[in-house]
């Protein structure tokens, strides 16, 4: 009884959580304590996920007396306390920013916690329906998150891009879910890889399903050619939003992929280079990098070029999956290794660009950063310091996250695919040197108008938890990335 | 014993002027104090007295000036009985105790530093420049420790723990006789170039002193680990306070020539990187265990199909840093942009990197793809490099520019020397890089005096110089013998031996001759360019009124170059002092390089299957039980 309830608890906090602090929000005016309420929310919840990893999840097995369509394994434990922690900075985030802005509204929160919640069952789903519904909470929290600046026409557009094209995406999966079933006659993910694994990869219906389903999944990831919702989305929402959206809802996404194709479609057929999806994930890999690279340096909005950021990062992300194929354990632990620095690096980022701009003098372009460094040291070196860690500079958590992944692709003896991941991230550097350029060795040009940066608190907890976790995942990275290989040894 | 008196000879040119005129005592003394050294217990009294002569001799100065110039000479003392033989043979009664923290101090100290300096105030300007220069003394001092070890063929001071066990990921850093000279030139000259920077730079000082530590700490590191993956940490982790350095405090076109260096030494070492991951790669397909480390590495032998590919992304990526032709564009934009103690520091000690990276790591990891293509690359060296870049430098207008182009040239000697594989070759080389360090160092200081003084580096903007600055005259033409090689300095000896290495080398096939007529040719060339802009900017009338009364150097200035100028001499005339502890290493490279390629020789080097070798005999002891355990625990 127990173990199995310890299990559903970090599914539980977060759903009774958010609830409790919705009617908090009802029936008082206080809404200072809610952003922290929701981050305390969050990472008890992401306590019980690693409680549950400390006792071992062999041990929660009778959870599937409750839930049978979920499955509680090393994987969905270290994204649970993955989530909880992306969800619980982007809460402190938005405590600091709503505020400045004159939007703060408590359902800023809730939509935060249900989308974390959403995004959690997404993860530990073992049944395509289970995995729909977890897929439609998460985004409908996000496409709501996307659009809560309900006074500014860009936001208003972007979430409306963000939900016409998302529910397009998320309807060609349930498509392919349901061809999938007729062709299988099952809807359980263990049923599936069985039954595909035994014969059914050749008839047109799972191949059709399974385009289908990679469609519906890149897009949630915003892989190139599925991507053109990202930009005007991250830059349209509000900050904390963007960066939930940008760590939390990609790291969802790569985490449902990741299950799909490695158990459903793991078998020999379809995950091998002559005949089945790895090809095809390649070339998105390639396109997306390549794409997203290019196209992040010509931009002008910091914003922009922090969304096609994370196109970028979605590309070597998908190496990472590409070298699934042929060193399996090594690199599913390297893409959530990276999912980690990831989120951490990025959602810092976001933040520091919080800081550097309040109301009515935010940060838009890189213009407004001219001149940072000098006026505001402490507001500069944070965005520097992340931007650098994004970069992938050694000893930032992004370095060792980008390493881990090309070895996991080198070893997987993906040596091509590898290299143009590599020439990528020298492309990329420039941008992010951009970031330097500006904030360091530019003046603002005369009469331009002058970012003030705001105080907050709960933001700079925020990006002093996230710049302590990416010198720790960059210097010290033995304990996550013991965690990330038990994962990959032990699925 | 002679390095003594042509030292104090050769600054008495400027002895009508007060500073100099100290100063030159000031040496003197440290000097024959040093020499007193000899019969001295202990390294330490000498020292002492040094500084307080040179304390004391200084009086007429203000304390801050006094104070640096008694550190400067206490510590010289202190480097010259150090570095000389006789006293290691007479005062180590019991043998030297090697710690293996030392090298791990030598970086804590200057990052470290940096960190502490984040808490200082801003504001405080004195505080941070007398804490950083404290800090690098400091460091400066602690490195004068690795001179007491005999260096032999061996590695000292080895450092061996577990940092990221999950892929064999150690934090190994040791010494060898060419890392040594190395970090000590890294020690040396960045805290001068730091001391004379805060005559110029006066904006930002906490940012400015912030990316010097930083930068101190990533080149030692980058010199002394042994460790792939912690080498390629320290090789990226210089490259952001360099860029920095140019974009915030460098000239009008700054920005470009900031983005410019980082995205060329980006790009090489990416591709540095991806060979890195392969060969450890490889390596853990033969072995079963993961393994970054150097000594681990070179035990592979891989056949040719892959081994030239690694050895290319290395190569490339050293020969960007070095640079060499054609990869050395980014350099004289960097250079001329770049503040005066940031070109000093690139001149004296980053471009090293490039030079040493390739001695350690292509000899060592791939000696037949080395050799194999070092009669081409040989050929670039002495076309692209030194004639080329010969006559570029001819050419320039702008002086900066033109010492620039020089360093390109003087590096193409000393690549040149490492491919010939001889002896007199490698030795020259890596004296070469010490010198070029040092000649170079001081050439870029004193275009930076004068750019100060002018806001001009136009040859055709001067003439006439020598009338009005006869001191700063003295100085520029002793750095300009130096760097065209004359002898009795030290650029003669190293482009000397470089040459002769090429001559008698074997491994440069029938063009080893023309290829050491070509490098002498660069001699010629050397003097030409040289010759030709002291001439423009230092004799004749002076033309323009700007030039008239122009301020000879002052203290600070005087403090930095004196150093710079002594080692010019010493160097010059007891060539010894560093080539008797390289000479071990340079012999063990050329030997384990003639062992691998007669055991599989080219063409095809090795076939088949890569394979492992045993672990060299100079190795330091691997930490077997650890790997052991590693390799338990993945398994």
């Amino acid at each position: 009884m127990m173990p199995s309830l310890l299990a559903l608890m970090p599914m539980l906090v977060i759903g009774f959580g958010a609830l409790a602090l919705m009617m908090t929000e009802v029936v008082t005016d206080a809404k200072t304590g809610l952003s922290i309420g929701t981050a305390v929310v969050l990472l008890a919840a992401g306590a019980f996920a690693g409680a549950g990893w400390l006792a071992g999840p062999e041990h929660l097995g009778d959870a599937s007396v409750f839930a049978p369509w979920l499955v509680f394994d090393k994987f969905t434990l270290f994204f649970e306390m993955l989530l909880a922690l992306g969800g619980a900075l982007a809460a402190l985030l938005a405590g600091g920013y709503l505020r400045e802005h004159g939007i703060e509204r408590g359902e800023f929160y809730a939509l935060i916690s249900f989308s974390t919640l959403g995004a959690m069952m997404l993860v530990a789903a073992n049944d395509v329906l289970m995995l729909f519904v977890g897929l439609e909470t998460m985004s409908i929290g996000a496409y709501a998150l996307a659009g809560f600046r309900r006074s500014s026409p860009k936001s208003v557009e972007g979430a409306l891009k963000y939900f016409l094209l998302g529910s397009f995406a998320a309807a060609l999966m349930l498509f392919g879910f349901a061809l999938l079933y007729g062709a299988t006659g099952h809807t359980d993910l263990p049923g599936l890889r069985d039954t595909i694994s035994a014969e059914g990869f050749h008839s047109t219906g799972v191949v059709v399903a399974l385009a289908l389903i990679l469609a519906g999944l890149v897009f949630k990831v915003s892989a190139v050619p599925f991507h053109m919702w990202t930009p005007d989305a991250y830059e349209g929402a509000p900050t904390p939003a963007t960066a939930f959206m940008a760590a939390s809802v990609k790291a969802g996404g790569f985490g449902v992929l990741l299950r799909v194709l490695l158990t459903v479609f793991g078998d020999e057929r379809s995950a091998s280079w002559a005949t089945g999806w790895p090809p095809v994930v390649a070339v998105l890999a390639v396109l997306t990098m390549t794409v997203a690279n290019l196209v992040a340096g010509r931009q002008e909005s910091v914003k922009r070029m922090l969304a096609y950021s994370s196109v970028a990062h979605a590309g070597y992300l998908l190496v990472g999956v590409v070298a699934t194929i042929r060193a399996p354990e090594q690199a599913q632990s390297a893409v959530l290794f990276y999912l980690a620095t990831y989120t951490v690096s990025t959602i810092g980022a976001f933040g520091a660009l919080i800081l550097c701009g309040s109301r009515g003098a935010e940060v838009v372009s890189y213009e407004d950063l001219a001149g940072l460094g000098r006026r505001h040291p402490a507001v500069a070196l944070p965005l520097a310091f992340f931007a650098l860690s994004l970069a992938g500079m050694p000893p930032m958590a992004g370095f060792f996250g980008k390493w881990f992944v090309f070895k996991a692709a080198m070893d997987a003896g993906l040596h091509g695919l590898t290299i143009i991941a590599f020439i990528n991230s020298v492309i990329g550097a420039y941008y992010y040197l951009k970031v330097l350029v500006f904030l360091y060795m530019r003046e603002p040009a005369a009469h331009a108008p002058v970012a003030k940066p705001m105080w907050s608190g709960e933001v700079v907890t925020a990006i002093a938890v996230s710049a302590l976790c990416v010198l720790l995942l960059g210097l010290a990275p033995g304990g996550v990335l013991d965690m990330a290989l038990a994962v990959g040894a032990h699925g | 014993m002679s390095a003594h008196s042509e030292t104090s000879a050769t600054e008495r040119p400027g002895a009508f002027d007060i500073g100099i005129q100290d100063l030159a005592w000031t040496a003197l003394a440290v000097l024959v104090i040093a020499g007193l050294g000899h019969y001295a217990d202990s390294a330490w009294i000498p020292a002492g007295i040094a500084a307080l002569f040179a304390f004391a001799t200084v009086h007429a100065y203000d304390r801050t000036t006094r104070l640096s110039v008694g550190a400067i000479g206490g510590l010289s003392a202190l480097f010259v009985v150090k570095m000389w033989p006789a006293v290691a043979a007479v005062t180590s009664a019991e043998p030297f105790v090697e710690s293996s923290t030392v090298l791990s101090w030598l970086i804590g100290l200057p990052l470290g530093g940096a960190v502490f300096l984040l808490f200082m105030p801003r504001q405080a300007h004195g505080l941070l420049k007398n804490l950083t220069l404290a800090i690098m003394g400091l460091t400066f001092a602690a490195s004068l420790v690795l001179l007491g070890a005999v260096m032999g063929s061996g590695y000292h001071f080895d450092q061996n723990v577990a940092w990221i066990p999950q892929f064999g990921i150690r934090y190994h850093v040791a010494l060898d006789g060419i890392s040594l000279w190395l970090v000590i030139l890294t020690t040396f000259s960045v805290p001068l170039a730091t001391f004379v920077s805060f005559g110029s730079v006066h904006t930002r000082i906490k940012d400015w002193v912030f990316a010097l530590l930083l930068l101190e700490a990533g080149m030692i590191g980058a010199f002394v680990s042994l460790d792939l993956f912690l080498f390629y940490v320290f090789w990226e982790l210089m490259l952001i306070p360099m860029y920095v350095m140019i974009g915030v405090w460098g000239g009008s076109d700054r920005i470009r020539a900031a983005v410019k260096f980082f995205l060329y030494t980006m790009f090489g070492s990416v591709l540095m990187l991806a060979a890195i991951l392969y060969l450890a790669y490889a390596y853990g397909q033969v072995s079963g265990t993961p393994s970054f480390d150097y000594f681990e590495l070179q035990r592979l032998v891989l056949p040719r199909s892959t081994q030239v590919w690694l050895f290319g992304a290395f190569a490339l990526s050293f020969l960007i840093k070095v640079p060499m032709w054609p990869l050395h564009t980014w350099l004289p934009d960097a250079h001329t942009e770049a503040p005066t103690a940031g070109s000093m520091i690139l001149a004296a000690v980053m471009l090293k990197l490039g030079t040493y990276g390739y001695m350690r790591f292509c000899l060592g990891l791939f000696p037949e793809a080395s050799i194999e293509w070092g009669i081409n690359l040989a050929a670039v060296a002495v076309c692209g490099g030194i004639l080329y870049a010969a006559l570029c430098a001819w050419q320039q207008t702008d002086l900066k520019r033109l010492v620039a182009y020089s360093s390109v040239a003087h590096l193409g000697y000393v690549m040149l020397g490492t491919f010939s594989m001889t002896a007199a070759g490698l030795e020259g080389a890596v004296l070469q890089m010490v010198n070029h360090g040092i000649s170079t160092g001081a050439l870029f200081l004193l275009v930076g005096v004068l750019y100060d003084r002018r806001h001009t580096r136009q040859l055709a903007d001067f003439g006439g110089i020598a009338s009005q600055m006869p001191v700063f005259t003295a100085m520029f033409i002793v750095a300009t013998m130096a760097s065209v090689g004359l002898p009795g300095t030290n650029g003669f000896i190293g482009e000397f031996m470089i040459i002769t290495g090429t001559n008698a080398s074997l491994r440069l096939g029938h063009f080893a001759g023309i290829q050491a007529v070509g490098a002498a040719l660069g001699v010629v060339l050397g003097a030409l360019y040289m010759l030709t802009a002291v001439q423009k900017v230092f004799f004749g009338p002076v033309t323009k009124k700007e030039n008239e009364g122009l301020q000879d150097m002052n203290s600070r200035e005087l403090i930095g170059i004196a150093p710079l100028v002594a080692f010019i001499f010493i160097i010059g005339l007891a060539p010894n002092l560093i080539l008797q502890s390289v000479s071990g290493a340079t012999t063990r490279i050329i030997r384990d390089v003639n062992e691998r390629l007669d055991a599989s020789p080219p063409p095809d080097y090795h076939r088949g299957e890569a394979k492992l070798l045993n672990r060299r005999p100079e190795a330091p002891p691997a930490p077997q039980t650890a790997l052991a355990a590693v390799a338990a625990e993945t398994k």
